[in-house]
């Protein structure tokens, strides 16, 4: 059984960190919301929470998974994926917002490995080791998953330069 | 539009590992990042840790515990949450306590003499006979339904009065359940306090009672109380 301080003690070290994952993951707000307490519930379910040695691989793997989860529910559903608040402040502004919505979709059309893979490594900061821990296999492999999303990305942004 | 220029290999990695886009970027890295970089603004992360914190507290409540010497009835244990008082116990090893309440509340119990200082001032002096209502809140939230409108009626019989096991299910709306409501004060979880010893059987005589020392703490208990005792 886990206890209430080594929860919150890993809700303080890592949540800001787990959330702003789901949010890249996820976009819109309360889908994040609920996925960062469902995955630190889930620690709380875990029988032999002493086993988890990394806790913040342990926690980013978690919420990677209820975050698919809630993506395939949500393609399930059919609901139309709520755009994310992003502070657009250049002069050509809705042009980038289309720009925006279009990557996002793209990030989320890439095989789950390579998305987060990519939002691990680009986003969260981790390295390509802390990466593999997340996402089992070795560096290599997580080095590998992000080139392909960037590959992918490329393709679907071929013309423009800034 | 401008030529397709790609990323090499020695700048992509810069950028993966955290760097600004270099001014010459492919669209894909700078919209990327126009999506991704920022993160949710601080007052989304305000709300979803505050919304985390509450959802943690109601999941794995803190409890925290300690012992209360009573020459009446033996020495006793109390457990506290956020929400009041879940757990009095008669004697018993610490360890056997912590573990059983820490199993029930799902949590585990940390002995604290601050946090349950007010349960154990209102139960010392109540078993000295200078107090004769507890203000403490209970905390009944890990009962069956059942069993806590059945501890709420025990409640609700004053000191130095009993009601009949029959009383309290008919106080209930459940007339017949005489027996589901002795075992419902059989596993009360906060004796003394939930006045469980105040209900006896429908012949007046005293019924049963599950805590250490069975008829005889109850019968110390009511006599404490003033109570006509059978």
């Amino acid at each position: 059984m886990a206890t209430a301080d080594q929860i919150e003690a890993w809700a303080g070290r890592y949540g800001k960190e787990i959330h702003a994952y789901l949010w890249r993951m996820l976009g819109d707000g309360q889908d994040a919301d609920d996925a960062l307490q469902e995955t630190f519930l889930r620690v709380l379910r875990h029988r032999r929470p002493a086993s988890i040695l990394e806790p913040r691989a342990w926690l980013y793997a978690v919420a990677g998974n209820v975050a698919r989860s809630q993506l395939r529910r949500r393609r399930r559903e059919g609901e139309r994926r709520a755009t994310p608040d992003v502070d657009l402040a250049a002069p050509d502004g809705v042009a980038d917002r289309d720009r925006v919505d279009a990557v996002r979709r793209v990030v989320e059309s890439l095989p789950a490995k390579q998305r987060q893979a990519l939002l691990l490594r680009r986003y969260q900061g981790l390295s390509y080791d802390e990466v593999a821990r997340v996402l089992g296999g070795n560096a290599q492999a997580a080095r590998a998953n992000v080139y392909q999303a960037v590959v992918k990305l490329k393709k679907a942004f071929p013309e423009e330069v800034r | 539009m401008t030529k397709h220029k790609d990323l090499p290999d020695k700048e992509l990695e810069r950028w993966l590992a955290g760097a600004a886009p270099p001014v010459e970027t492919p669209i894909f890295a700078a919209t990327l990042d126009a999506a991704f970089a920022a993160g949710p603004e601080p007052k989304t992360w305000r709300r979803a840790q505050q919304r985390l914190q509450d959802r943690l507290n109601d999941s794995a409540p803190r409890v925290y515990y300690d012992r209360v010497g009573s020459s009446l009835v033996g020495p006793l244990w109390v457990a506290v949450t956020d929400h009041g008082l879940a757990a009095v116990t008669y004697g018993g090893s610490e360890a056997e306590f912590a573990g059983r309440v820490g199993r029930r509340l799902r949590s585990t119990p940390v002995r604290s003499t601050e946090r349950t200082v007010a349960v154990r001032r209102e139960l010392d002096e109540y078993l000295r006979g200078r107090r004769t209502s507890f203000s403490v809140p209970v905390d009944l939230r890990h009962v069956t339904p059942f069993q806590r409108s059945v501890l709420e009626a025990a409640r609700s019989v004053p000191r130095g009065q009993v009601a009949s096991y029959g009383d309290i299910g008919r106080r209930i709306g459940k007339p017949g359940a005489a027996r589901a409501v002795g075992q419902a004060l059989g596993s009360n979880p906060v004796p003394i306090v939930v006045p469980c010893h105040r209900v006896l059987a429908s012949d007046g005589s005293l019924g049963g009672y599950s805590g250490r020392g069975g008829l005889r703490t109850k019968r110390r208990l009511l006599a404490l109380e003033g109570a006509a005792l059978p």
